[in-house]
């Protein structure tokens, strides 16, 4: 996966390019100096062979055909490279000397006496260097007499300089590749693993735990500066954090404490009215006190599990029990509605979770459905796995969630319109499940039951082998 | 019975004497933590109530302080932070109870009073009693009039915390945290319909009502007879 996630990574892609255009440029530059060093040797074969003819036709016209003959024998003699072949013909094309028999076939002349080979020729002495077939430069020289002189020379010497030249360049440009491909998987690889330690560390933090910090082993590098100025933005982060926990804090004894106090005065209040009218309107101040601290104790609670500092109290825990014991608190509540619960629990299901809130989650989730499905009616909860993951379902025939409110539901104080005046509530049961689930990182999904609502839970498994 | 209040909100604190005198308690008072600790250690009292945010000592180093040195008068947490972790650690420290602001008042004499029947009943009995209504716990069996009835396991753990805690107010919340063990925040009422389901089951042949509910503050098990 790492390697996969490497291919795609920009450094890694932004080396390649830079490998292949790099590469690129180094072809073309092989051409440019092949091409030029063919030329320049070709030049400077036809100058040599320009110098021989000329010093053949001076042993030509002074010497004897013997003398010519032992010229060229002792010419063809030296060295290969430097051999060169000589021809002599009449009027009538016939041989008179040479240790040629013949004008090459293949040949036409060209201006200023030279033969010009077909292209092909030349070619495959270029690509199958191997084979050393001989390849001729050619000059013809008429006489004045009517004779023909030819001289030859192997190009195979200027052709095999410009193949090594070639093969040396086309070497150095694999190795070019290859450093390139490496050194950048390698850069890429660093600049990579970095990069996705930052990342990681970052999802963690916002998972939840802002202590979490990314390691910075020194300040030299982008990446490095980076991070750290990542960690300064969430020292700042957590500190506002830190102030803001601390100012709810703050509020729950500020305000929570007057409270109480308005609430306690009502109670001695209520045993001082000897008018069970007044006793009676004073019970529903004292409830809506009651109400109100509700609130305002659920909004707090909600703000502490959002801030993810309860995790201290993850410990491993059987789905299963929880949701028995969920069901074995509100069935007779069902009960009473005449609704009828049936559920099916999967054993052995462990994940690490907080005990009393995720039994508080699934709880506001039963009673919702039961609030909010009509006597007679049917609810049912299953526990199944699903990969490697735990589902919990609650799927009640109840009113249902309007397809417009299944986002919003999970807001603070949101209530849909038609159950505010019919059930009693404050509009948080559904943010606090949210914020359970959010801090068990579990996923939530609202859909229609046909009739109903159909609430699905997904939590991650904890793994058997560790726990044992 | 001696009830040493250490909290630092002067209104709460007049509140809780008041009530607490009015029960029948006599209640001294201290402020600040410093001089709280310096009370609880000098004299002899059967319960403290201390508030967990203190000036200069606060509750929680109050209470270890007291453990350590090998005092173990019950000690009930008066917090307003509100959350397990707390609690846990408030229990941890060796407290006995803890109470989130805002309390009733009924709840917070419902716990004193359990802390203390807890202290008192040091023996395990193997039967209770209530009037007619009898728990015998080896046998786990429930008769009331001699006459033996079926419980769910469920219902006989809820009367047996009634029947242990007999004559006194038990709120919901205790009844949530002792007998099903689960720290939270009903939105609805679950517990009354379990209890009228065991009422209906103690109660419903017979004249004498041994299960009421105590408004604005939870339920009770008494033999009206005695009160």
């Amino acid at each position: 996966m790492l390697n996969s996630k490497l291919l795609f990574s920009y450094t890694f892609r932004f080396m390649w390019g830079y490998v292949v255009a790099l590469s690129v440029a180094t072809v073309v530059m092989v051409m440019a100096i092949h091409t030029y060093f063919s030329y320049g040797f070709y030049i400077s074969l036809g100058d040599a062979i320009e110098d021989e003819m000329a010093a053949f036709e001076q042993t030509y016209s002074g010497n004897s055909l013997d003398e010519v003959n032992a010229y060229i024998s002792e010419r063809a003699d030296s060295n290969w490279l430097f051999r060169y072949s000589y021809l002599i013909l009449d009027r009538e094309q016939n041989k008179i000397a040479g240790n040629l028999d013949e004008i090459p076939q293949n040949s036409r002349p060209h201006k200023g006496g030279w033969l010009r080979f077909h292209a092909d020729l030349l070619n495959s002495y270029f690509i199958d260097f191997g084979s050393m077939v001989p390849a001729y430069v050619i000059k013809l020289s008429n006489m004045p007499n009517g004779d023909v002189l030819l001289v030859a020379r192997s190009s195979n010497e200027s052709m095999a300089i410009a193949s090594a030249v070639m093969r040396a360049l086309m070497q150095t440009m694999v190795v070019t590749i290859l450093l390139g491909s490496v050194g950048g998987a390698i850069i890429a690889r660093k600049s990579f693993q970095q990069i996705d330690k930052v990342n990681r560390s970052l999802k963690k933090i916002m998972t939840g735990n802002l202590s979490e910090r990314i390691d910075v082993v020194h300040y030299r590098g982008e990446i490095n500066q980076l991070a750290f100025s990542i960690n300064l933005m969430l020292e700042k982060i957590e500190s506002l954090m830190e102030g803001v926990k601390q100012v709810s804090d703050n509020i729950a004894h500020d305000l929570r404490t007057p409270l109480t106090r308005l609430r306690n005065h009502l109670c001695q209040l209520q045993e001082r009215v000897d008018n069970a009218n007044d006793a009676e309107a004073v019970g529903e101040l004292i409830d809506e006190a009651d109400a109100l601290l509700s609130t305002f104790n659920a909004l707090l609670r909600i703000a502490r599990i959002e801030s993810g500092n309860r995790r201290s109290g993850f410990a491993p825990l059987d789905l299963k029990i929880i949701l028995q014991d969920v069901v074995e608190l509100y069935e007779p509540l069902a009960l009473d509605k005449s609704i009828s619960m049936h559920y099916d629990f999967e054993d052995q299901l462990i994940t690490n979770g907080d005990r009393d809130l995720l039994f508080q989650a699934l709880a506001n989730l039963v009673d919702n459905a039961i609030k909010y499905t009509p006597d007679d009616g049917r609810i049912n909860i299953e526990l199944e796995q699903v990969g490697n993951k735990a589902r919990v379902t609650i799927a009640d025939s109840g009113i249902g969630i309007p397809k417009e409110d299944a986002d919003k539901v999970f807001r603070r104080f949101y209530r849909i319109e038609s159950s505010r005046s019919e059930q009693p509530g404050n509009g948080l049961g559904l943010s606090l499940v949210l914020a359970v689930l959010n801090l068990h990182n579990a996923d939530v999904q609202l859909s229609d039951n046909q009739p109903g609502l159909r609430v699905e839970i997904e939590l991650g498994l904890l793994n058997r082998t560790t726990l044992a | 019975m001696r009830i040493l209040l250490v909290e630092d909100d002067q209104s709460v604190a007049d509140y809780i004497i008041q009530g607490l005198k009015q029960s029948g308690y006599s209640v001294d008072h201290s402020a600040d933590g410093k001089q709280g600790l310096v009370q609880a250690t000098g004299e002899n009292y059967d319960v403290l109530v201390v508030d967990r945010m203190l000036p200069n000592v606060d509750g929680l180093t109050i209470i270890q302080t007291l453990r350590a040195s090998g005092n173990k008068t019950p000690v009930l947490i008066l917090s307003a932070l509100g959350e397990v972790d707390d609690r846990v650690q408030g229990l941890k420290a060796g407290g006995d109870d803890y109470l989130v602001k805002p309390f009733a008042f009924a709840e917070l004499l419902a716990r004193i009073e359990a802390i203390l029947r807890r202290q008192e009943s040091g023996l395990t009995e193997t039967k209770l009693k209530v009037a007619d209504l009898e728990m015998d716990l080896l046998a786990h069996k429930v008769t009331r009039g001699g006459e033996s009835f079926n419980l769910q396991p469920r219902e006989y753990k809820l009367l047996k915390y009634l029947m242990t805690h007999a004559g006194q107010v038990v709120t919901r919340t205790m009844l949530l945290e002792n007998v099903w063990e689960y720290h939270f925040d009903p939105q609805t009422n679950v517990i009354d319909v379990h209890i009228s389901r065991l009422r209906h089951k103690i109660d419903k042949d017979f004249d004498k009502q041994l299960l009421s509910t105590v408004r604005g503050a939870g339920y009770m098990l008494h033999d009206p007879e005695m009160a």
